[in-house]
């Protein structure tokens, strides 16, 4: 087996009493992008910095290319970091700081202007080389924080929350050209955001993080169908997945679960027949249990989408609230005495107090255990 | 510069008759500080009988240099009549390098206390906020010692020394509030680029720091420069600095009271801090409110 361009093992950080890392680890193949994500403060950032040889590790070990690094001062580490900052030196030019590295590294200086001029072409910047980092807009200052990156052509790139400074247009623009070229150079990145969206667009692998530890470390596909747990579930996606408290009956050879409808269980009860249930599910055999489903996987009920989905249930019930967004409209509705959202084609949208009849696709149904969160199977 | 208008722009008899009045006090006011500075310059230009049979604040009859070039070389201090220059240069020996040096360490103190903050960082910065509190009389007898032992009595280079040790809590102070607006990532990036300690000082850190090195060199220069305390305790004869000489010159005249020269040697003596003001004077104000408006 190749060794892998990053290995994290059990790696655990903590302020005096309070434990910031509680044990994370991680294993990266080389080319991967692997993604950090969580809500501020649960310890993505701090990681990052610990690969980066900013922040002593307080126990376990980094591991990059093969070679623990622990103890390896940060510029001997082989790894560029961008700053959320960009953090560029005001007082150099763009040339200056994308060489800054070179220098310190006695690279000399025609073979330092020939990986400028190539970094410079690749981000088309070239233009910028002689100006000051004062002189330049938020995208261009990214790009040179790239630039100063890319020169290196280190093992292992780290960005911190780059993209967050930007406006909201530029954002999506960077993002896609992180992509591009992490496609052509093939090179390993792990990436820090509280972002999903750029999580998931950018990664071949998101690590959900929380409090310390890592929540699940999964494929953007894999996070999005089978959450670990509710709080992934909750945290990746938009809206996020609908958590409906209900029980589980066998029906027939199979399983269901079974909720009430509609505010104060108005609508009556349904009980919808799962598939593919897992064998854990077994002893959950009429207790309650959270029935999770992604607002996508329950949307409105035409004849043609009931063909498509084989393992469609249909569900009746009365709309609380509508959120038209164009293409589709948002429709809130109660399940199991809670609120969930369906993605309903906006032309068939069923107004407020009405009865939409909704399709709900148990191919992408997920359970998990009221208690632990955890999902079952 | 942005002017505002702060009363609603009517412009009645009454509201010019305010500013009338507040320029008229300002007027005044602005009279009133110049007068000392107004005599000084015209005393110094007049000569001795002049002086006796005419008005304190008349302007000269004839102008003469005589009494700048008598102040400069030719005025007695003590048994000496050799003027302020001798005394001149070794304020300039001794502000000089004392200024440079007590920049420089203030420099390097404030990068070293808020980008590498070390353990105990903020007990140092505290013993050095709290020095900067001390009292000159206070120390003069411990420093007449120390100055003794270490051979330096009573000579240009201990008075360097002195001014030194006494200007790092004041620049360390003014350094550290400034390096704590840059941001911590330009460090960060620096290191992760291969930079160490002293090469982030020298290519990053100092290089976006004139404005507050204007600021600690006026006050600096401004406090070695006008010491007397220290000049006149821990040095004698050649070796005193133009305050203490100064002085001397004023006060042991023998004979006939000679104002004129008092004049132009108390305004030969001021030059060099005035001089200082003018020509950094506009990053004195930049660099006192730099950090405050983000940017």
């Amino acid at each position: 087996m190749a060794a892998s361009a990053l290995d994290i093992r059990d790696v655990r950080k903590d302020f005096g009493a309070t434990s910031v890392l509680k044990g994370v680890s991680l294993s990266l193949a080389p080319g991967e992008f692997l993604v950090l994500l969580g809500p501020s403060g649960c310890g993505k950032s701090t990681l990052l910095n610990m690969i980066a040889g900013l922040d002593p590790i307080t126990a376990g070990e980094i591991a990059i290319d093969g070679r623990v690094v622990n103890q390896v001062h940060p510029k001997d580490r082989d790894i560029a970091m961008v700053f959320q900052s960009y953090a560029l030196y005001p007082n150099m030019s763009v040339a200056k700081n994308i060489a800054f590295g070179l220098e310190m590294r006695h690279i000399d200086r025609a073979e330092r202007e020939r990986r400028i001029a190539d970094v410079s072409a690749l981000l088309q910047i070239d233009h910028l080389l002689k100006r000051k980092p004062s002189q330049l807009s938020g995208g261009q200052r990214q790009r040179v924080a790239m630039g100063r990156a890319l020169v290196r052509d280190p093992k292992v790139f780290l960005f911190d929350e780059p993209l967050s400074n930007l406006d909201a247009k530029l954002r999506v623009d960077m993002r896609t050209e992180i992509k591009k070229l992490h496609r052509r150079l093939g090179t390993t990145i792990v990436y820090v955001t509280h972002d999903q969206i750029e999580a998931m667009t950018l990664a071949t692998r998101i690590a959900v993080m929380r409090a310390g530890v890592i929540e699940q470390l999964a494929t953007p596909q894999q996070l999005y169908d089978e959450p670990a747990n509710m709080y992934v579930g909750g945290f990746v996606g938009s809206p996020p997945m609908n958590f409906i408290p209900a029980t589980l009956v066998e029906n027939g050879s199979a399983l269901a679960v079974r909720f009430a409808v509609g505010p104060q269980g108005a609508g009556g009860e349904v009980t919808l027949p799962l598939v593919d249930t897992p064998a854990a599910a077994r002893g959950y055999v009429g207790k309650p249990v959270v029935f999770g489903l992604r607002p996508d996987a329950l949307t409105d009920f035409s004849d043609a989408e009931a063909m498509l989905r084989p393992h469609g249930q249909r569900l009746d019930v009365e709309v609380d609230v509508l959120e038209p967004t164009g293409a589709e409209a948002l429709t809130y509705v109660t399940l199991g005495g809670t609120t969930a959202i369906a993605r309903v084609n906006a032309r068939r949208a069923v107004d407020v107090g009405e009865t939409a009849s909704l399709l709900a696709d148990m191919s992408h149904a997920r359970l998990f255990d009221p208690d632990s969160e955890q999902a079952i199977g | 510069m942005t002017e505002l208008s702060i009363h609603g722009g009517a412009n009645t008899a009454s509201a010019r008759l305010g500013r009338l009045a507040i320029y008229g006090a300002l007027a005044i006011f602005a009279a009133f500080y110049l007068m000392p500075l107004a005599v000084m310059v015209m005393t110094s230009l007049k000569d001795l009988d002049d002086i006796r049979t005419n008005s304190l604040l008349a302007l000269p009859e004839r102008l003469t240099t005589f009494a700048w070039s008598h102040a400069w070389n030719e005025a007695c201090i003590g048994t000496e009549c050799t003027g302020l220059a001798p005394y001149f240069v070794n304020s300039l020996v001794m502000a000089i390098p004392a200024v440079a040096i007590s920049t420089f360490l203030g420099a390097l103190n404030g990068y070293a206390l808020t980008k590498w903050r070390f353990r105990g960082a903020n007990l140092i910065f505290g013993l050095l906020l709290f020095g900067s509190f001390i009292p000159f009389q206070v120390v003069i007898l411990p420093m007449a010692q120390t100055l003794g032992f270490m051979g330096l009595s009573s000579s240009v280079a201990g008075l360097v020394l002195v001014h030194t040790a006494y200007g790092i809590n004041f620049t360390t102070l003014f350094f550290r509030n400034y390096y704590v607006s840059l941001p911590d990532d330009l460090v960060r990036a620096a290191t992760i680029d291969g930079a160490g300690f002293f090469t982030v000082f020298w290519r990053i850190v100092l290089p976006l720091s004139p404005s507050i090195i204007v600021v600690t060199v006026i006050w600096q220069f401004t406090q070695i420069w006008n010491d007397f305390l220290f000049g006149a305790s821990f040095t004698s004869g050649g070796s005193q600095p133009v305050t203490v000489a100064l002085n001397n010159l004023v006060n042991t005249t023998t004979g006939v009271k000679m104002y004129n020269v008092d004049m132009a040697a108390a305004l030969i003596a001021a030059a060099p801090t005035l001089l200082v003001y003018v020509v950094a004077g506009r990053y004195f104000i930049r660099g006192l409110t730099a950090g405050a408006v983000k940017g």
